[in-house]
């Protein structure tokens, strides 16, 4: 009875597995907040970034009696060096945000040039989608983000709104993405086959190198009697174009009847994780990898189709011109 | 082999021989049955949540019935439990909150000794289906952790039947210890929409003390009133999971508090002898 019940104890505290665990105070927040990417964050690889060098630059900054706000500071730079949209530190006063993704770039997008030149302010607004026709009759619509989805009835009164039109042109500039679950209704509009879309795969242990295989991304076609869409289509992005929209344009540039037009997108192909700290601030980070259709990595963006990377015109703007927009017309209209 | 028939042939007939000289009439087996809440300390970490420990309260409802087995009432008895729970915890800074809803429902048999006047120690197994799900209120794309696991348990139980004045009273104590089993776990850094993708790989796992472990204690003590007695007592349930480099821990310390009930089901089918045995389940 005496060996069973020794047993028994051993085999508790055997299986009873140690937590790390970190203290609240400054050293244990920037250590925890250190870990934590460590172990989770997905692109140490391909962004050349060495996390223990990163450690060691900016530990030297953490003292035992800094503030909150400078401990965040802190916090922020060393994340920052990640150069990613998708990972950002939530304290009660401020949330960090890596900017330089898209503040470096031009914005190539002035909202006001297409709603007052193009439409004169006569278009319809569904949701997170403004839409109209062009004089050139082809059929534009502005998914400002992918946060709120179209309902499968709504983009059915879209496209039949288009059905005359000869092709369509899908601007997705500023969008800073959402949720996939709201991409796909609309790419099942533009498919006629069960359609290899992309990959996904997962960390499957805490080594920068530890992943899973990819796993393949399909999408089926609309049911029938939805409307479908199969004539040209131009996809309009800029570099400020993220995250679920980064996805929309990577899936959409592979289909034959579609060419992406403008700048490469800002990325943000890692589907984030959130974690938290002892102090209670929260962090987010890209966590699971996402490939295009064709196994490339789009975190840095997708490139427009060759020969469309257009750059919008500053005095064209002043003229109450869309460079872009203009292209995708001209673009289309002579195809 | 031959030998093998053999000695398993003469245990059936002593077991059933045994059986038969006891129930030379047919004994009353009632059905115990137990009615029960609990309310008390949770603690959970899930690291595929959030490193940090949360803490917190829980409530649970309990049923069980219990009964001596047929085959032999004396020797055998039967065990039934479903259980709800949820706990509410929060994080040390106490700005996020975690929940977790569960269901299990097990069965077991277990064989019991009258060691002394009024005291019963039994041993038996049961097997437990687990399901439930962690819920972290603050996470965006990882915001739940799902349970299920399927366990082989070893359990038991001591009982001591005794009398305050002229109130009988039977404390009970009962451990139970998942042995081997399966259970559900998403990758390191898995997505469950990747899952829900069709990526199943390496999500079912074979339990063993290693990666599963898990013990629940229960110490009740009921007041019998009547047939109806008062049940109040004492839970506690560890459970220690690692799978895939994720850690999970859950403990719960509460107080049980309800009803239990004896009763016999009678049939005008079925002629009961007005000198038959009541051979109860645990009193």
């Amino acid at each position: 009875m005496r060996n069973i019940f020794i047993l028994l104890l051993v085999l508790t505290f055997a299986s009873c597995n140690d937590v790390e665990e970190w203290a609240d105070n400054p050293s244990g927040n920037f250590d925890a907040l250190w870990t934590i990417l460590d172990e989770h964050y997905c692109f140490f690889e391909e962004k050349g970034v060495d996390w223990d060098t990163v450690y060691e630059k900016y530990s030297k900054r953490i003292g035992s009696k800094m503030s909150d706000e400078a401990l965040f500071t802190v916090c922020s730079d060393m994340i920052d060096e990640l150069k990613d949209g998708h990972t950002n530190l939530s304290a009660p006063f401020a949330t960090s945000y890596y900017r330089q993704w898209w503040s470096d770039y031009p914005q190539n997008y002035d909202e006001r040039v297409i709603q007052q030149y193009y439409f004169n302010y006569n278009y319809r607004s569904l949701n997170t989608v403004d839409y109209g026709i062009l004089p050139q009759n082809i059929g534009y619509m502005h998914y400002d983000s992918f946060s709120t989805g179209l309902g499968e009835g709504n983009i059915d009164y879209i496209l039949a709104h288009f059905a005359t039109c000869n092709a369509l042109i899908i601007d997705v500039r500023d969008n800073g993405g959402g949720s996939l679950s709201n991409v796909e209704p609309l790419v099942r509009r533009f498919i006629t086959e069960r359609t290899l879309v992309g990959y996904i795969s997962h960390k499957t242990g805490p080594g920068h190198d530890e992943f899973s295989a990819p796993h393949e991304i399909y999408y089926e076609p609309a049911e029938e009697g939805r409307m479908m869409w199969g004539k040209p289509v131009v996809v309009i992005a800029n570099r400020s174009t993220f995250s679920a929209a980064n996805d929309f344009v990577a899936t959409m540039k592979h289909l034959p009847q579609v060419t992406v037009v403008g700048a490469t997108t800002g990325g943000g192909s890692g589907m984030p994780f959130s974690s938290e700290l002892p102090c209670g601030w929260g962090v987010r980070f890209s966590a699971v990898p996402m490939l295009d259709a064709q196994g490339v990595l789009t975190e840095m963006g997708v490139e427009p189709t060759e020969g469309c990377a257009v750059d919008m015109s500053p005095a064209d703007a002043i003229n109450g011109r869309d460079t872009i927009l203009d292209f995708a017309i001209e673009y289309l209209t002579k195809s | 082999m031959k030998r093998l028939l053999m000695i398993l042939g003469v245990l059936a007939a002593i077991i059933t021989s045994r059986a038969a000289e006891t129930d030379s009439v047919a004994p009353l087996c009632p059905v115990l049955t137990v009615y029960t809440a609990e309310v008390g300390a949770s603690k959970i970490t899930d690291t595929y949540l959030s490193p940090l420990k949360y803490d917190g309260l829980y409530a649970a409802l309990h049923f069980e019935r219990m009964q001596a087995m047929k085959f032999n009432p004396d020797r055998w008895v039967m065990q039934l439990k479903f259980d709800a729970e949820v706990d509410r915890v929060l994080s040390p800074s106490r700005n996020s909150e975690m929940w977790y809803g569960g269901v299990d429902a097990s069965w077991g048999m277990m064989h019991r000794w009258q060691v002394a006047k009024g005291l019963t120690l039994a041993a038996g197994g049961s097997t437990t289906l687990d399901l439930g799900c962690r819920y972290s209120m603050r996470n965006g794309n990882n915001p739940a952790s799902a349970r299920a696991a399927w366990t082989v348990n070893a359990t038991g139980y001591a009982a001591w039947n005794f009398n305050i004045g002229s109130l009988p009273v039977t404390l009970c104590y009962q451990p139970t210890l998942p042995v081997v089993g399966a259970f559900f776990s998403p990758e390191y850094g898995q997505l469950y929409y990747e899952i829900y993708l069709g990526e199943w790989n390496g999500l079912a796992h074979a339990a063993h003390w290693g990666n599963y472990f898990e013990m629940e204690n229960v110490i009740t003590a009921d007041l019998r009133f009547s047939a109806t007695s008062l049940r109040i007592g004492y839970r506690n349930n560890i459970l220690s999971t690692h799978i895939n480099n994720i850690t999970t821990r859950m403990a719960t310390h509460g107080i049980v508090f309800g009803l239990t009930h004896e009763w016999i089901s009678l049939s005008s089918h079925k002629k009961h002898h007005p000198q038959s045995r009541i051979i109860s389940a645990l009193y």
